[in-house]
């Protein structure tokens, strides 16, 4: 773990580093292109199902997907803060003006405002399908090695972006504690982040410039040092990924298979629609 | 601020293929473009601390108004051009997706938002810094505070658009509910604007070749308006 994280809603990147590192569950063991390749699927899965009951299948097999993984359930919750906080934020929005039966009614300023069954469907619809993805994500990287990582970023993306990529998930170690540590020395003045606008303002950018141009000598010193020791824009992929073994092929032709029957469900098919 | 903190699955699908397809040609542009200036490795290993320090502050919560961050997008167009920011915001979304802050299918549509904000960051600033010969915080104000609102605007088009899934309202409708967001996140952008004045100014004051690249032509700018000014 970082010497400090900012906050338990934050996922630390030492933390998730250490148990993609050291573990050794049946989840760490499987191929990484396997995790990956369910990831894009997951995604679409949760998008086109629309069944809330279906939805809650998905988010617990999630859940077991990562209690496999025999990652710390507990911190979850707290790392669920910020996506609840971005669904209630936008659904809010919404949850009050979707037509449906009102549950809740109140008259404000001579406007009568209903909370009804379709609204809050949509935000528990929301907020399932955020968590099933949010809870996945962070089992795959918290199972996945550095170097895996690595490997999968030179095989499926630009090699000047997966550069780009691997140095800054490299320094990303460094300038969180650092950011951390501007952000100690501003508590310890006894200084916090809501004190008077414009001093938050000049404090903030402190903090902020300061960082960058931190980040920017040593950006300057790394590529000077990575260059005389023959660095020349790329680094070499140590580790060889194995691809999926036929669990992997089974688990993933599964998942299509399961994306497949919903996006038939819900586009072209009344077959299966009272099934669904 | 103004990210679009919409999760997984609150997009049809097909607007989730749109947006990170035309993501996807936007990155493939940058990348032509990076790689046709033959860039030096170095400034390869500046961008990539540059993302690292930009995903560290973006986690940063200010505990207002159930919590805000900074973006800084506009100001990571002004420190490393327009082209790099935007393979910068790319990775930025990816690691932010990676922690459950924005969903992964919406890598696209953020990409596009951020690159938005530090294309026009970028070159409003050379306006007003080079040609208007404006000081450093001014520019920065001016260049952030209008990036930011016109991304306000581009995000409540794009999910007005794209329709929120199982909310079967309009799309006047959404973008009516919308337009709160728009109008908080353009005054957010305003307060993001002050910020990256001052920082634009600290960075100035105390490594001002950091700036280089973008004020280039600054000093012919700066010695015209003096011999205007004097009269020569």
């Amino acid at each position: 773990m970082s010497r400090r994280s900012y906050s338990k809603h934050i996922p630390d990147f030492r933390f998730v580093t250490f148990f993609a590192e050291s573990g050794a569950s049946i989840v760490h063991r499987m191929s990484p292109w396997t995790k990956a390749a369910l990831l894009p699927l997951l995604v679409a899965l949760v998008t086109v199902v629309t069944d809330l009951y279906w939805l809650l299948a998905i988010f617990a097999l999630s859940i077991g997907f990562y209690a496999a993984g025999r990652l710390p359930v507990k911190v979850l919750i707290g790392w669920y803060t910020f996506p609840v906080i971005f669904v209630i934020t936008l659904a809010v929005l919404f949850m009050f003006t979707v037509p449906g039966e009102a549950l809740f009614q109140v008259r404000l300023l001579g406007t009568t405002i209903s909370l009804t069954d379709k609204g809050l469907l949509l935000v528990a619809t929301l907020l399932v399908r955020a968590l099933t993805v949010v809870t996945y994500s962070l089992a795959l990287f918290m199972t996945t090695r550095y170097n895996q990582i690595a490997h999968l970023a030179f095989r499926t993306m630009p090699k000047t972006m997966a550069n780009l990529f691997l140095l800054s998930y490299r320094f990303m170690f460094e300038t969180f504690d650092e950011v951390s540590d501007v952000l100690d020395a501003m508590h310890s003045r006894n200084g916090n982040l809501v004190k008077g606008v414009s001093r938050q303002g000049r404090l903030f950018a402190g903090i902020i410039g300061l960082a960058f141009v931190h980040a920017f000598e040593r950006g300057e010193r790394i590529g000077k040092a990575m260059e005389a020791r023959g660095w020349t824009g790329s680094f070499p992929i140590t580790d060889r990924v194995g691809m999926p073994g036929p669990g992997g092929y089974a688990l993933l032709i599964i998942a299509a298979a399961m994306l497949a029957l919903a996006s038939y469900s819900r586009y072209f098919g009344t077959l299966l629609k009272g099934w669904w | 601020m103004a990210h679009i903190h919409l999760e997984d699955g609150a997009l049809g699908i097909q607007w989730l293929v749109l947006w990170n397809l035309a993501a996807a040609a936007t990155i493939a542009v940058a990348i032509y473009l990076f790689g046709r200036a033959k860039p030096s490795t170095r400034k390869l290993a500046i961008a990539a601390m540059c993302i690292a320090v930009g995903f560290a502050v973006f986690q940063i919560e200010i505990p207002v108004f159930g919590g805000l961050h900074v973006n800084l997008t506009p100001f990571m167009g002004i420190i490393v051009g327009p082209v790099l920011g935007t393979m910068c915001v790319f990775v930025i979304n990816v690691f932010s997706a990676a922690v459950g802050h924005g969903g992964w299918g919406m890598i696209g549509m953020n990409t596009i938002v951020n690159a938005v904000e530090g294309v026009i960051g970028y070159y409003l600033y050379r306006v007003l810094r080079v040609r208007l010969a404006r000081s450093r915080f001014s520019s920065a104000f001016g260049a952030t505070s209008v990036a930011l609102a016109i991304s306000a605007v581009l995000v409540v088009l794009m999910v007005a658009v794209s329709g929120i899934q199982g909310s079967n309202l309009s799309g006047e409708q959404t973008l009516a509910n919308l337009t709160i967001l728009a109008i908080a996140d353009a005054v957010t952008g305003v307060a993001e604007g002050i910020l990256t004045g001052y920082i634009v100014s600290f960075i100035g004051r105390i490594r001002p070749d950091l700036l280089g690249e973008t004020e280039k032509g600054m000093k012919d700018t700066v010695s015209r308006h003096a011999e205007a000014s004097s009269g020569v």
